[in-house]
């Protein structure tokens, strides 16, 4: 091993190096403030391993980013950890330099020539805000869509330059696929470039002593505080890592969608800040209060330059940082707390949320090419329950959606199962039946008599109606439904009887008495995905109900709907409504 | 004589590096910049203006409905079928059927129908009438308002885009 080392040696000079670098002064001796400066450079390198772990996965496309992303944090292995490892470094670099900077004001260490220390300090703020706000972006979720939309239109406001900043930007008046592009390329290239170079320089410039300061090599005793910042900052994205459990992933970005935006935490200042402005005061307001501050806080090495000057006759000078950091943490808390308390927002929230978790559950088998947004408009448990929810819900009830009470359709609970078929041969006309619809009366229960009803009137036997419902039922499964008990011999009989008595008015299998009226449905497969679809899609097409279905004096019918959903809605709506009246799962 | 031949080679051997310095840095960044502007020319991105959305019966009187627009469409170098562009809000009121923009003039977020009629925007509390009328709030202007026309009982809308933040409407292009 010293053989080797030697030989080494021989050839780079590192033990030279070595000493060299042990022997750097510290300005001032070591000490804990200096440790902060080590665990920025600490954090930084552990932003860019995890930052390239993620590049190595990662696609920036409005398509692809979502899933890439999804793939990272619920599939891949270690995917998660590197994620929740990325974001909690990100916030334990705003943390420390946001300490670093009160350090340097708190000690007035901007003094002794280490101004440029403290302002590089205040630009390593300012990129790593940078930084935050252009990887939220990435994952190309509701939340960070929003956001970055919010605030662009923000800087859109601008006077004179407004919208050219923005377009170069996000390369066009919106945000979009060059957008994304852009933000990726500040996000990994632009920024860490400018960002590693000022960190360089801050630690630089805060360790070289001044003249006639004091100062002690780096090996004796910084270089262990160094190593404990190196440790701590490790443990404590660790620890975000792990409290997540990764990083958070919301919805895929619907630029149609009713997502109420919110920006991310480090941000909750300038949400709450802007709330104060308005009108022609907006934008001054909103650009110009963070620039005066920010004014302020890189003066302050010349405002606050005598020499010597105790604490407490410095509080004039330093009162309006402490006046910022009041109104950051207020402003804060009474965003964060209007939310808490604002049933809309609650509602609004708990609904995108909702989006969220289904769509990390389809993703799981694969996003498709076209994107996420395709992938979310073709399942049938969150498209069906939307469009049964926009389409269905003001007139029918089911699985939750719908008001009983003010419904002028059946009650699709249960409709097609054994259950519901029995309740409509006793009483066709109950409230969550047919009574509220205008076929009300059309049908005649089989077991109650009619008022004029002859003295030999007999009512259908429990058996009868039995095999009735068994019967029906089973017109209405599907190859995929979870198999059911068959009793052959009673289904015989049920068929029996629906093609004898019930085609009186009822067609079945396209035939019928059809005597008396026109308004009866189809029977043979009712129930079933190609029966409910060719229901929703025109009721009057003999495949279910017959031309008289849709005739305007029998106002409250159900409309068709082929004209305005899609075929593909129209089957989705169609096996969502079918699966949750029979209670069955849907796949996914 | 040696001497100031020897001066003018040198000053000429510096002007020839500041022009070459020049000529390297035109070279490094002039490409990269027009590339960085170019997008920002409107006509980069393009979709039909006349979509179907609902038929004119799905709507209630008076009665906001909120319907996606979909429309075959380009974003830079992807075109897409049947892209979502955004959504509008339709209210019929008799035989007239308004659209409004959900896209909240002021910073662009969703608005939504606030409970009690009209409607809101959840990011910085604007409100609308139903009318689409600002009544409170940071928005700079009304609700954008639509074209709409029926075509065989189908409502469809001349959809435009606006910048948000301007009191007089802007449309992208």
């Amino acid at each position: 091993m010293k053989r080797l080392l030697d030989w080494l040696d021989a050839r780079l000079d590192f033990r030279r190096h070595a000493e060299r670098v042990a022997n750097l002064p510290v300005a001032g001796g070591a000490s804990l403030g200096h440790g902060l400066a080590a665990g920025l450079v600490f954090t930084f390198v552990l932003l860019a391993t995890t930052g390239l772990a993620l590049m190595t996965v990662y696609a920036p496309t409005t398509t692809a980013a979502w899933g890439s992303v999804h793939y990272l944090s619920y599939v891949l292995p270690a995917g998660w950890l590197v994620r929740g490892l990325h974001y909690g470094a990100s916030a334990v670099f705003l943390v420390l330099a946001v300490t670093q900077i009160a350090r340097m004001v708190a000690t007035a260490a901007y003094r002794r020539q280490h101004e440029l220390a403290y302002w590089f300090a205040l630009a390593l703020f300012a990129l790593v805000l940078a930084e935050a706000i252009t990887g939220h972006l990435l994952p190309w979720d509701q939340r960070g869509y929003w956001a970055r939309r919010v605030e662009m239109n923000i800087a859109g406001m601008t006077p004179v330059v407004g919208s050219l900043v923005t377009s170069v930007i996000q390369g066009g008046p919106e945000l979009g696929q060059l957008g994304l592009t852009r933000f990726f390329t500040l996000h990994v290239a632009v920024i860490p470039f400018v960002l590693g170079a000022l960190l360089r320089l801050h630690v630089g410039t805060s360790r070289r002593p001044g003249e006639g300061e004091a100062s002690e090599p780096w090996g004796r005793r910084q270089m262990w505080i160094d190593s404990a910042f190196g440790v701590a900052v490790a443990a404590l994205a660790f620890a975000v890592a792990r409290a997540l459990h990764g990083a958070p992933l919301d919805a895929p970005a619907d630029p149609a969608s009713d997502y109420p935006a919110r920006p991310e935490w480090f941000l909750l200042p300038l949400f709450e800040l802007r709330k104060h402005f308005h009108g022609a005061l907006e934008f001054p307001g909103v650009a110009g209060v963070p620039a005066l501050v920010g004014l302020y806080f890189a003066a302050l090495p010349f405002v606050d330059a005598k020499p010597k000057a105790s604490f407490a006759a410095r509080l004039p000078v330093l009162a309006p940082a402490f006046l910022v950091a009041l109104a950051c943490v207020l402003f804060s808390v009474t965003a964060t707390r209007r939310d808490a308390s604002d049933a809309a927002y609650q509602k609004a929230a708990a609904k995108a949320s909702a989006v969220a978790e289904a769509s990390i559950a389809i993703a799981r088998s694969g996003v498709p090419a076209t994107g996420p947004l395709a992938m979310l408009a073709a399942d049938t448990e969150l498209r069906g329950g939307e469009l049964f929810g926009k389409h269905c819900a003001s007139c029918h009830v089911l699985a939750g959606a719908g008001d009983a009470a003010k419904a002028t359709a059946p009650v699709l609970d249960g409709w097609g199962t054994e259950a519901w078929v029995l309740a409509v041969l006793h009483d066709p006309d109950a409230d969550d039946k047919f009574g509220r619809t205008p076929f009300k009366e059309m049908m005649p229960s089989v077991d109650v008599a009619p008022k004029d009803a002859p003295p030999t009137w007999k009512g259908m036997s429990d058996d009868d109606k039995r095999a009735v419902a068994h019967f029906l039922a089973l017109e209405g499964s599907e190859p995929g439904d979870p198999t059911k008990s068959v009793d052959e011999p009673r289904r015989e009989l049920g068929r029996k009887i629906v093609k004898e008595r019930c085609t009186t008015c009822h067609l079945f299998g396209g035939e019928g008495d059809d005597s008396s009226q026109e308004y009866a449905p189809e029977l043979a497969k009712y129930g079933s995905l190609a029966w409910t679809r060719a229901q929703i899609a025109n009721p009057a097409t003999k495949a279910t109900y017959r031309e008289k279905a849709t005739e305007s004096d029998l106002k409250g019918h159900m409309p068709r709907f082929d004209g305005e959903l899609s075929q593909d809605d129209l089957t989705i709506l169609a096996r969502y409504t079918r699966a949750k009246a029979r209670g069955l799962a849907l796949p996914r | 004589m040696a001497n100031s031949n020897d001066d003018d080679r040198r000053t000429l051997l510096k002007r020839l590096t500041v022009v070459a310095a020049a000529t390297f840095t035109g070279a490094a960044f002039g490409p990269a910049v027009v590339v960085a502007l170019a997008p920002g020319r409107p006509g980069a991105r393009g979709a039909t203006r006349w979509i179907p959305t609902v038929k004119l019966d799905a709507l209630a009187d008076g009665v906001p409905k909120r319907v996606v627009l979909t429309a075959d469409a380009r974003d830079a170098f992807v075109t897409e079928r049947d892209k979502v562009l955004g959504s509008v809000w339709l209210v019929k009121k008799g035989e007239k059927v308004s659209a409004y923009s959900t896209v909240c003039p002021h910073l662009g977020c969703s608005i939504d129908v606030k409970t009690g009629g009209g409607f809101t925007c959840p990011c910085h509390d604007s409100n609308f009438t139903s009318e689409g009328r600002c009544e409170g709030g940071p928005s700079p202007r009304d609700m954008d308002t639509l074209e709409t026309r029926v075509d065989a009982g189908v409502v469809a809308i001349d959809f435009r885009k606006f910048r948000q933040g301007t009191k007089d409407r802007e449309e992208i292009t």
